[in-house]
């Protein structure tokens, strides 16, 4: 239920796919801004630096002619432009003021007949300098104007004031304005639904790895991608997220067959003393029927005793929760040791335990376990001998390693079981029919404290005539 | 009834076939895969009544018995035991063939009351109880009665009636009657089984006029109605 929810609580928040689209979008508007406003900029100042360049090349012209045919001061207009034509321009018109600021002569194509020479105009024709203005007048379209001093002999004689209208400039930079904001959005919006469509078709493959995620985590694990073969990020993933699940079906294939195994071997002993004790109840018995079921049963309750201890063990060494040390340790001492102990073990069966050759040994680790270790190795062989069988022991120093071998003369496995006995809960027939009391775990016990002493377990065994089992662990200090 | 037992745990194995020999079973047991499909398709057509199988065995898994059995027309119904619960284990096991499926650790009284149906089932039986005219037995509460009479019957005897009436009309010779309802050979028996069908006679039959049990001469056997 929990995990459905996550999956489903999934799309919450803005999909990727409209994130996707909209950062496009909003950096494709930036630009587009960006490019519109330069380019209005740029195209207003061309046009008005064009309109002032007229204005003074109109200006430059009519200067020069009254400059130099000192025009007086009370001119007519149409003299003026009989003698000079070029200041008959349609699209200007030109005012001459007297040094003091009053109008002496106005072009007929003026418009408004006060347009008065600003203080600003008069003190830079004052000073000799010509001015550019603009000028805007309710409901007319805006001037632009250009006043420059004529001067003879150095003294200021008139002022010319030459304008035009921004009308033309003005509906121009309007035109330009509104197709900029027509066609900028309109832009823009196809330009999104364009990333749309690509953000999908790049987020399609994703889509079908959800689906396919979706229907792993409803427990089918046998899903895999179809995703093509190729090499881009989404076949890359595709093909992570398929190794990922192999390696999840495997783990999960073995926890199911360990959660099997581990009911199993925990439902005989129950099946064993629920059916005996139902069976003894059934009638009344005999006090010896009774003693033999309780007998039975506390058989059992050891059994399963044993394999929930050494379950909660495995389970704890592969959460990481098992402590270990890591001290010097005698192996001779060791070996000596359990010996004494396995032979009189052994002694009750007429097995005979011994040891063949021990040299001396330190490992680094864990006295309690590596001793847990050779006594599994050894009990299991004193197990699977007959009776009369002989176990031997034997430790040697080998560069720098240390090989302790426990050889029994026994049962033997066969060689497909070799590489399976150290499974949980594997047993071979042979093995289950020798020692019904046996959890299938020990083995693998052994082989977790080898490994996390850096060892392992090498097993060399042959049907009906023994086996050999040889535990290989660094030396603390190699010989030498 | 003859009962086959294959399982590997010993206890398991002890428990149940003390159990079926309590309500007059006859029971075989095997501890390996192999042994018991022997036993199963060596012995003769219709030797056991009932076949119990666990499923993880040494030798040969009880499911791959089971298929082998189904080949070769062995019809015995079987139960099958097991420790493992999931359906789909339940469903492969009556896929090839099993009758009945039962999940260790289970009541004995379930296991007894399954092995009945089971047996039941081979007879035609409907109700639960085996009835040829007035007499009639009750497999599950072991009662006889005769025109409504109780009759008491001893455990071997029982077994020989329940076997008679689970065959009724058809001739059972010493042999099949001492598969069946003993566990010993059949060649130490004969007089045995003649003495207990003596036993039942003076139960059943003396007294009334209708008589139920009939000697074939020669060859054995036969429970019917006149």
């Amino acid at each position: 239920m929990n995990s459905q929810d996550e999956i489903h609580a999934a799309p919450r928040g803005i999909a990727l796919k409209v994130r996707l689209t909209l950062w496009y979008g909003i950096a494709l508007g930036v630009i587009l801004a960006i490019f519109a406003g330069t380019l209005y900029m740029v195209l207003a100042r061309g046009l008005k630096d064009q309109v002032d360049r007229s204005l003074e090349e109109a200006a430059t012209v009519a200067v020069k002619a009254l400059e130099e045919r000192r025009v007086g001061p009370y001119v007519r207009f149409d003299d003026l432009v009989d003698e000079f034509p070029e200041l008959a321009v349609l699209d200007k018109f030109f005012q001459i003021f007297s040094p003091t600021g009053t109008i002496t002569i106005q072009s007929p194509n003026i418009r408004r007949r006060d347009i008065p020479l600003s203080r600003t105009a008069l003190g830079a024709a004052l000073a000799g300098r010509a001015v550019f203005e603009s000028a805007r007048f309710p409901q007319e379209p805006p001037i632009r104007l250009l006043s420059v001093p004529i001067q003879y002999e150095g003294t200021l004689t008139h002022i010319l004031q030459i304008g035009t209208s921004l009308r033309e400039v003005e509906e121009m930079l309007h035109h330009l304005l509104f197709t900029l904001l027509v066609i900028g959005p309109l832009a823009l919006a196809v330009a999104l639904g364009g990333g749309w469509f690509l953000a999908g078709r790049a987020l399609r493959p994703v889509e079908a790895i959800t689906e396919a995620a979706r229907r792993i985590a409803a427990g089918d694990l046998t899903q895999r991608l179809s995703a093509s073969q190729s090499s881009d990020e989404i076949g890359r993933l595709a093909g992570t997220f398929n190794e990922m699940i192999a390696r999840l079906e495997g783990s999960f294939r073995q926890i199911q067959r360990f959660s099997a195994d581990a009911s199993h071997e925990l439902r005989t002993p129950l099946t064993v003393m629920k059916g005996e004790t139902e069976l003894a109840l059934r009638r009344p018995r005999s006090a010896e029927d009774y003693r033999l079921v309780l007998e039975s049963s506390l058989e059992e309750i050891d059994r399963m005793t044993r394999i929930i201890d050494d379950l909660l063990f495995l389970s704890r060494a592969d959460l990481g929760e098992i402590r270990m040390e890591r001290r010097p340790v005698r192996l001779d001492v060791l070996v000596e040791d359990i010996q004494r102990q396995a032979a009189v073990l052994g002694q009750e069966q007429g097995i005979e335990v011994l040891i063949t050759l021990v040299q001396p040994a330190t490992v680094l680790g864990d006295e309690l376990r590596l001793r847990e270790l050779v006594l599994n190795l050894v009990e299991n062989a004193v197990k699977y001998s007959g009776p009369g069988g002989r176990v031997e022991m034997a430790l040697e120093e080998e560069e720098s390693v240390a090989r302790l071998t426990v050889t029994d003369h026994g049962i033997g496995i066969p060689a497909e079981a070799q590489s399976r006995i150290f499974d949980r809960f594997y047993r071979t027939d042979d093995a289950r029919a020798h020692d019904p009391k046996g959890t299938g775990l020990g083995l693998a016990i052994c082989k977790w404290i080898a490994e996390v002493h850096q060892g392992r377990i090498e097993v060399h065994s042959e049907l009906g005539k023994g086996s050999r089992f040889t535990l290989i662990l660094p030396l603390a200090v190699p010989a030498g | 009834m003859r009962i086959l037992l294959v399982e590997d745990e010993a206890k398991v194995a002890s428990f149940i076939r003390r159990a079926l020999e309590e309500e007059s079973y006859a029971v075989d047991v095997c501890a390996d895969g192999m042994q018991g499909l022997a036993f199963a398709r060596e012995a003769k057509e219709g030797c056991y009544d009932l076949i119990i199988l666990d499923l993880m065995l040494p030798g040969l898994p009880g499911l791959e018995i089971l298929k082998v059995l189904r080949k070769e027309q062995i019809t015995a119904p079987v139960l099958i035991l097991t420790a493992r619960s999931q359906v789909d284990q339940k469903v492969k096991g009556l896929d090839a063939g099993a009758d009945d499926y039962l999940t260790k650790p289970f009541a004995i009284e379930e296991l007894l009351a399954r092995v009945r149906v089971l047996l039941r089932r081979g007879s035609g039986e409907a109700a639960g109880v085996l009835q040829v005219e007035d007499l009639i037995l009750n497999p599950a509460t072991r009662d006889v009665t005769r025109g409504g009479r109780r009759i008491e019957l001893t455990s071997k005897e029982y077994a020989l009636l329940e076997y008679l009436m689970r065959n009724v009309g058809r001739v059972l010779t010493r042999p099949m009657i001492a598969e069946h309802v003993w566990n010993l050979d059949f060649d130490t028996f004969t007089n045995v089984i003649d003495v207990y069908v003596n036993y039942l006679r003076n139960k059943i039959d003396r007294g009334w006029d209708r008589k139920l049990i009939h000697t074939v001469r020669g060859t054995g056997y036969v429970l019917k109605a006149q």
